[in-house]
């Protein structure tokens, strides 16, 4: 077991080198020469070409290729130079992923718990009217398409409770009790980065309000999606398992049907669905393209989106590779957890 | 307990019969009545026809197709390319008309409904109804034909990796899992960004070589199966060319999972076709139901112009993947014993 994780986490090592290898392609073919292209007028062409030769513009791509593994592997990642003018992608990176986990905590929790308990409901009352009713609604919400869902969301919700407002910041910007007050240029002595932490740190009850209200509408957007795939897979292997015959015998034997669900049946179906979670998760944290767009929720996903509709290829590379990352840490996690679930499965 | 009981009078039946075969008098009259008059049946054995019949054709496909939801799924299906056939009789408005120059100008932007446009208009003036419909074109053409890029190349790679094995089979494996380890739609939406010219032609294509790792581990878990069979063996034993036994037996054998999940992903494609269009990487001249709820979302008077695209989507995603149901659960082997 122990030997097979280290070899997991081995095997990591040439995975990170290609995706680097692939990001590195991208870069190549993306990068429209940003700092070029912003001294470009301003400047004699002399001195640009004096930055080609600074920058490496003439260097071979093997030359381009070490650099730039050199430049990953210290921690360089490139400065932003639209999206976040300025700004190294680290940086950026620090800032916008605790937005996503905070985005993402309602559905973390929510999805395990309603996805196992709708599933096994509706396998128990299988072609009932209950089963039809979670059926339907989970086959609505694989078809559903999210931004549709967000966009109807937010305007029924938006024109029905006052407190969801559209688009703008429901923070008075006047009122004693938030953060733009009391540290005007918005430079914090200390951040988490976490706004339901700051508002806790800084007593800052509107922060915390005004963060929850623009949060609940995409986590449940988040769900809603996210919950129907893995619903209609916890059923399907719920029915597989509930065939099988050790659940007859124990029916035979008398034991009590919550029994025969919850110990027999349940902890069978729930590898498969396990690990179908856990790799969920990981796909949950880089981020949701649709909904952050939709709801402006500047997460991973929207600047993901808007850095590769600008042209920033820096942003772009930091954020695919994070999320190559985030997705392998997920799979490693998936394989563990299954042979902690399974212990019939041995991995040498 | 009532198919046996039927089962059990069918066998008296047939001992009845098989008692009556015996030459007495009533068998020889039934015998020159048999050979004389022409279409001549012997009604006790045409009823009992019919029973086994009735019993036999539930286990038919069709009759274990034709679901409640699975003919709904196939109903939305047909309002869909209905609306895509006949698109141009459906409108009154052009495919110009309804994308670029034509009436842009004349009509005010986003209105609401009025009798010269059933359901309002959309950007620069573009009436909503034509390009909803137009638009079934769009969603259909991009659907079929990028799974049908997918399933060929997944089909060809599944095959060839599944039934050679060894380092072969491995290197195919480790790139697939590499290429699965990037979200596909960042990717997608990347390349189409990087293109000089956007159409659909060029994002369908490559949204297809994105989904050809999937289809390529259905087909290959499938032929891992098939390449035990006995078949196989003889074939070889035959002097069958690898080539051969690879197209003719493995392939005609194993091919069934991906043809099951064909309308299911096409359902995906679709679903995912309006998501690029939405993000705002969609083909401009081409009119398209993301792209139209892109520039209304934000425009809160005017919801009317991002419902009725949305629904559409909602249609046609739902007509596909009932119909991708419905198949699975009436031609996977696996799921065979609990329907019944």
């Amino acid at each position: 077991m122990i030997t097979y994780m280290i070899k997991r986490l081995l095997l990591i090592i040439p995975m990170l080198f290609l995706i680097l290898l692939v990001t590195f392609v991208i870069s190549t073919f993306m990068s429209q020469n940003a700092r070029l292209n912003q001294m470009e007028g301003l400047v004699e062409w002399e001195y640009i070409l004096a930055e080609r030769e600074r920058m490496g513009y003439y260097d071979p791509w093997y030359v381009k290729l070490g650099k730039y593994f050199d430049n990953f592997f210290r921690g360089d990642w490139g400065t932003s130079y639209i999206v976040a003018s300025g700004m190294p992608v680290t940086t950026l990176i620090t800032k916008i992923f605790p937005k996503t986990i905070e985005l993402v905590i309602l559905p973390i929790i929510l999805i395990p718990i309603l996805s196992v308990k709708l599933g096994v409901t509706s396998a128990k009352n299988r072609n009932n009217w209950k089963d039809t009713i979670v059926r339907g609604i989970m086959m609505l919400g694989v078809c559903i398409p999210v931004f549709w869902l967000a966009t109807l969301v937010q305007y029924f919700v938006g024109t029905s409770l006052f407190n969801f407002t559209y688009g703008t910041f429901n923070l008075d910007i006047t009122s004693p009790n938030s953060i733009s007050m009391r540290y005007p240029n918005s430079a914090w002595p200390f951040s988490t980065g976490f706004r339901l932490i700051d508002a806790f740190l800084f007593n800052d009850q509107v922060l915390l309000q005004d963060t929850i209200i623009h949060m609940v509408l995409p986590a449940l957007c988040m769900t809603v999606i996210a919950l129907a795939g893995i619903t209609r897979q916890t059923r399907a292997s719920m029915l597989d398992v509930m065939q099988k015959d050790y659940v007859r015998t124990a029916r035979a034997k008398g034991v009590s049907e919550t029994d025969v669900i919850n110990k027999h049946s349940l902890r069978n179906a729930l590898i498969p669905t396990s690990t179908a979670i856990v790799a969920n998760t990981a796909a949950l944290l880089t981020g949701s393209l649709f909904v952050e767009m939709s709801f402006n929720y500047t997460g991973m996903g929207y600047f993901m989106v808007s850095a590769i509709r600008l042209g920033d290829y820096v942003v772009v590379n930091g954020i695919l590779v994070f999320n190559a990352i985030i997705i392998l840490s997920g799979t490693l996690a998936a394989d563990i957890l299954y042979t902690i679930i399974d212990p019939r499965i041995v991995y040498t | 307990m009532r198919v046996e009981q039927k089962t059990d009078n069918i066998i008296i039946k047939t001992d009845a019969i098989q008692k009556k075969f015996e030459l007495t008098k009533e068998a020889v009259f039934r015998y020159i009545k048999f050979f004389l008059i022409p279409g001549w049946r012997d009604p006790e054995f045409s009823s009992k026809e019919y029973e086994i019949d009735k019993i036999k054709s539930k286990r038919r496909l069709f009759r274990r197709l034709l679901t409640p939801l699975t003919v709904v799924g196939l109903g939305l299906i047909l309002f869909i390319t209905f609306l895509a056939v006949y698109a141009p009789w459906l409108t009154p408005f052009t495919l110009d008309q309804a994308t670029d120059g034509g009436i842009s100008g004349i009509t005010p932007f986003l209105a609401p409904p009025t009798p010269g446009h059933p359901l309002g208009t959309t950007k620069f003036g573009y009436d909503l109804l034509a390009r909803v419909i137009w638009g079934c074109r769009t969603a259909i053409v991009f659907g079929f034909i990028t799974i049908i890029i997918a399933s060929f190349g997944g089909i060809a790679v599944g095959t060839f990796s599944g039934y050679y094995g060894g380092r072969i089979d491995s290197i195919t494996m480790r790139i697939i899992d590499f290429v699965l380890v990037f979200p596909a739609m960042i990717l997608v939406i990347i390349i189409v960004q990087l293109s000089p010219t956007r159409n659909l032609l060029m994002i369908l294509s490559i949204f297809g070589m994105f989904a050809i790792p999937w289809y390529s581990r259905l087909m290959r878990s499938s032929v891992l199966q098939v390449k035990q069979e006995l078949y196989i063996e003889a074939a070889k034993t035959g002097g069958a060319s690898n080539f051969k036994i690879m197209f003719k037996h493995v392939f005609s054998n194993a091919i069934s999972p991906v043809l099951i999940s064909f309308f299911g992903g096409v359902g995906a494609a679709i679903l995912a076709f309006s998501g690029i269009a939405f993000l705002g990487f969609g083909d401009d001249a081409l009119p398209d139901w993301g792209t139209d709820i892109n520039y209304a979302r934000a425009r809160i008077s005017a919801i009317h112009a991002a419902i009725w695209p949305g629904l559409f989507i909602l249609i046609a995603v739902l007509g596909f993947m009932l119909l991708g149901d419905g198949l699975r659960d009436a031609l996977d082997p696996r799921l065979q014993k609990k329907n019944r």
